[in-house]
């Protein structure tokens, strides 16, 4: 295939979507998948034919819709409107009123039972009005597993553009001009590894997506694998042009099936369209994938335990420098990037990097997906531009806490973030500002806690958990975790002393100073946020007879 | 007993000391004391109450022993419940009859489910380890804080594990 | 080749480049406690006993795989930063059981030294009290779990010096164990070709002789890095 394929695949696609009347979306993201939306997308499809209307109504599984504790979800197009909870018994008649009858069916729309009030274009409620999709533009309007579907949308227009109108240096120039940071976590400019990489001479090079997604909460790299893949694969052979790579790896984590299972369609509709392999596009550049699927150790979404974990080797990490640019995976210089930074390239190069640098703040340019969870009631997928506060997100998008309680702390950067308190909440959510409150942007999860959860509690759950992801190869992560986790169960059960409570902050200070990568460096985080803004709750846990009682 | 280990020294220590209790000096009672050393670990309630005596009756309090500092072979039982031990020693060993069973004499001490060294109990002033403890490092302790001088365990020399 | 110059601690030092920090501090009679670091040995950075400040540097570096750099203005003996290293130590006697008194390595032991040298007079954590076995199963060796500090000293030497990858460790975090083969019985495999190595290269009282009493058991690590400089010689 060439550039003008391209072109002729995007026309007769359009062509073949144009000539239906109606269009129904079936949300087939994990969630709704798991509610159920599988048996309605049959059910639709059935009905259509037994309807004799196949030629009118377009059936189409797509991906992640956003507001995933309301699905199942299906979208009537063009007006927009998402009916949530669907079920079969349901079907008939949303297609007979809302289609037929042009009556869309009030008692079934989406936010129907909130305090929110149900808009005919679901686009037009709050959840949504707030957003700004870029990542997830495409998401929940095409079908993931259609490779036409992607083009026709626009899809690899801006691997064409690149591959024929810009040089690697003019690539760069974009990405860094954008001030894309990261999206894995710590926010790292992504134009300036990329032109790092670059500038490393060598026989072979890689580019590596990380979508080891294992933050506990986070579902964004998955949303995005199983809602879009084409987006980021397309990311990917940019970023392998700009960088020199000639090969690819995606590193999946195995408890995302649907995930992988898409990526590696998408990788073959790609090859056979001549978008992967020797001369894309009839251009002179050489781009190959590999998929590897992540074990489930948490670790291995550190970036040297996962090129060790793709070299078939102990998913343990390695001190940097040297930084992967330079020795990475197999030795050669190797870029790594998260699976959302690699989504948000495309978009870059179609529009500019200035235009992406506008959306967000002066520090981190344009968007940030977030997966809300936790006390809120709409759980969910969103994207908004960076700056936006926490009380946007959580009271505006996120409808705000259910069941009449107030808000106490959100949780960012999972067992690697910290809290943010109340008094907080009109924070403007980007990498400095979080660092500032002692928390950090992580990888996007934002679990929110309302008056009923005990703080001492969490950072005990979270220590935990590093605990058991810890991968034992540094000693201040490997023992200092657990001696910490040992001392706030200790608090929990009422057992501890003033003594101890120095210890446990001594440790997690020395914790985060020594520890070899991120995981360890990060573990004593949601501890020293909840000490630091929620002593309180430690105190009223510490016993200050303790020690004189037995142990 | 590791006291007499310093031999003649500790003469010297009697012309600035007395030494109201220890092994060579049979006194059930514990009197106020300015500089208490205390060999073994905690593994009983027995001891437990002992031990915040000896801290509240003491002005400064050693932890004398690998036993006192770390636990030390009495540690070793820490791996196994409580009831495992008991059942071990007191049951299962060769040695018992086939009757053998659990102590459960409401006189005897109750044993802790895990044995701790001297400071994870009270507050412990000076550590002074080894297995045995050496001499010199006794005696330098004593000399020192019996001359109102603080003697200084970090060193290199003054250490010993096992 | 062009000389480096480095200010470590106050003291300007010269060197060739190249080097990692913890060769030119050795070269320059600046001691760093160090413990997974073999001379022979790749270096993996996982104890962070020398982890040393470096200006401009906003984390800590590990002397052993970090390598210098012209004009460095390095800290090695900090307050904060012997802190650590007794912290260090102490984790290490906390996480499983070292009982010096019963133990082969009593006097001979690498992580004794380690704490008279730290000043480490107690462990101020709480021990875990970790349930470990011993393999005894071999003819000569015995590993005994209860004294391994996982410096992984004894997987580096089977691989890289006599290439035989009999060692290797299973499970993260603190129920990472060093095993031998597939974690079967060391006396089974068929890997292990029973040449002392990793027994020597231990620092504790982990791997050592069958036979050897209480205090008995004297190791030679430094022999790797002569073996490894004559094979060197003899390419």
């Amino acid at each position: 295939m060439n550039r003008q394929d391209l072109q002729l695949i995007a026309e007769q696609t359009n062509i073949k979507h144009k000539q239906y009347k109606h269009k129904v979306c079936v949300c087939c993201g994990a969630g709704c998948i798991f509610s159920g939306s599988k048996k309605i997308l049959q059910n639709l499809q059935d009905t259509v034919k037994a309807q004799g209307k196949k030629k009118d109504i377009e059936v189409v599984p797509t991906g992640c819709m956003g507001p995933c504790n309301e699905g199942p979800l299906i979208k009537m197009m063009p007006q927009n409107t998402i009916y949530q909870k669907v079920k079969n018994e349901m079907v008939p008649a949303i297609l007979q009123s809302h289609i037929i009858e042009n009556k869309p069916i009030e008692k079934w729309l989406l936010f129907k039972n909130s305090k929110q009030k149900p808009f005919i274009n679901s686009l037009q409620a709050p959840f949504f009005k707030k957003q700004r999709k870029i990542v997830l533009k495409d998401c929940g309007d095409i079908n993931p597993e259609s490779i036409e579907d992607y083009i026709v949308s626009g899809g690899y227009k801006a691997l064409e553009r690149v591959l024929f109108e810009m040089s690697s240096e003019e690539v760069i120039a974009q990405i860094k001009q954008s001030r894309l940071r990261g999206r894995g976590g710590a926010g790292f400019p992504t134009g300036i590894k990329w032109e790092t990489v670059n500038k490393y001479v060598a026989d072979q090079k890689y580019v590596i997506c990380n979508g080891d997604e294992g933050d506990p909460g986070a579902f964004m790299d998955r949303s995005v694998l199983e809602g879009n893949p084409h987006r980021v694969l397309e990311g990917m052979i940019i970023a392998g042009y700009a960088t020199g790579a000639s090969k690819g790896y995606v590193y999946i984590r195995g408890e995302y099936p649907l995930a992988i299972k898409r990526f590696e369609l998408a990788c073959q509709q790609a090859r056979k369209s001549g978008l992967l392999g020797l001369n894309i596009l009839g251009s002179t550049f050489h781009f190959e994938v590999n998929i590897r699927i992540g074990a489930g150790a948490y670790v291995c979404g550190e970036e040297t335990a996962l090129i060790a974990s793709i070299e078939g080797k102990r998913g343990n990490p390695r001190p940097r420098p040297p930084f992967p640019a330079e020795v990475g995976l197999w030795g050669k210089p190797t870029l790594i990037n998260n699976v959302e930074t690699l989504a948000c390239v495309a978009s870059i190069i179609t529009h500019g990097g200035e235009w992406y640098a506008q959306i967000g703040t002066p520090k981190s340019g344009g968007t940030k997906v977030f997966s809300l969870a936790g006390k809120i009631n709409y759980s969910g997928l969103i994207e908004v531009p960076m700056g936006t506060s926490l009380r946007e997100i959580v009271f505006n998008i996120g409808g705000g806490i259910p069941g009449g309680q107030k808000f106490k702390a959100a949780q960012t950067g999972g067992p690697s973030g910290g809290c943010i308190p109340a008094e907080h909440l009109d924070v403007k959510m980007d990498y400095e500002n979080l660092v500032a409150l002692g928390s950090i942007m992580g990888s996007g999860g934002l679990i929110v806690m309302d008056e009923t959860s005990d703080m001492v509690d969490v950072a005990r759950f979270f220590m935990e958990f590093c605990v058991d992801e810890s991968c034992g190869k540094c000693v201040p992560c490997r023992v200092g975790t657990k001696v910490l986790y040992d001392i706030l169960t200790k608090i929990c059960q009422r057992q501890a002393s003033m003594k101890d409570l120095e210890k446990l902050e001594e440790l997690a200070l020395f914790v985060k100073a020594t520890s070899l990568c991120g995981l360890g460096m990060a573990a004593p985080n949601p501890l020293l946020s909840t000490l630091r803004y929620f002593k309180n709750e430690y105190l009223n846990y510490v016993n200050l007879q303790a020690a004189l009682q037995p142990s | 007993m590791s006291l007499l280990d310093i031999d003649e020294r500790i003469l010297d220590v009697a012309k600035l000391a007395d030494i109201v209790k220890s092994p060579i000096v049979d006194n059930k009672d514990l009197p106020e004391v300015d500089v208490a050393l205390v060999e073994g670990s905690v593994t009983s309630d027995e001891h437990y109450h002992e031990i915040q005596l000896i801290r509240q009756r003491s002005k400064v309090l050693i932890a004398l022993g690998d036993c006192a500092v770390t636990g030390n072979v009495t540690r070793l039982r820490n791996v196994f419940s409580k009831e495992e031990v008991l059942k071990h020693a007191y049951v299962d060993l060769p040695s018992n009859d086939s009757q053998g069973q659990m102590p459960s004499h409401p006189a005897l001490l109750k044993l802790h489910d895990k044995v701790i060294p001297l400071h994870e109990a009270v507050k412990v002033d000076y550590f002074i380890s080894g297995c045995p403890p050496s001499a010199d490092t006794i005696f330098y302790v004593l000399f020192e804080l019996l001359n109102d001088r603080r003697p200084h365990l970090e060193q290199e020399g003054k250490l010993k594990y096992g | 080749m062009a000389k480096v110059f480095l200010m470590i601690d106050g003291r300007q030092v010269e060197s060739e480049p190249g080097k990692t920090i913890l060769e030119i501090c050795r070269d320059n009679g600046i001691d760093i406690p160090t413990m997974c670091h073999l001379d022979g040995l790749t270096d993996v950075g996982a104890c962070r006993l020398c982890l040393v400040e470096v200006e401009g540097v906003s984390k800590l570096l590990p002397a052993c795989t970090t390598r210098i750099q012209a004009n460095q203005v390095i800290h090695t003996q900090t307050d904060k930063l012997k802190k650590y290293r007794r912290m260090i130590t102490e984790l290490f006697f906390a996480e499983r059981n070292h009982i010096c008194a019963v133990c082969v390595s009593n006097g001979h032991c690498e992580l004794q030294e380690l704490g008279y040298k730290v000043g480490m007079n107690h462990v101020h954590f709480h021990y875990l009290n970790q349930k470990c076995d011993l393999d005894a199963s071999h003819p000569w060796y015995v590993m005994d779990h209860n004294r391994c500090i996982l410096c992984t000293r004894c997987v580096r030497v089977c691989a890289e010096v006599e290439g035989a990858h009999h060692w290797n460790v299973m499970n993260r975090g603190v129920q990472a164990r060093v095993i031998s083969d597939f974690n079967t019985p060391w006396g089974e495999s068929i890997t292990c070709t029973s040449c002392s190595k990793c027994v020597e290269v231990c620092p504790t009282g982990a791997l050592w002789s069958k036979q050897t009493l209480q205090g008995k058991m004297e190791k030679h690590p430094e022999k790797i890095a002569e073996l490894m400089e004559k094979r060197k010689m003899s390419l």
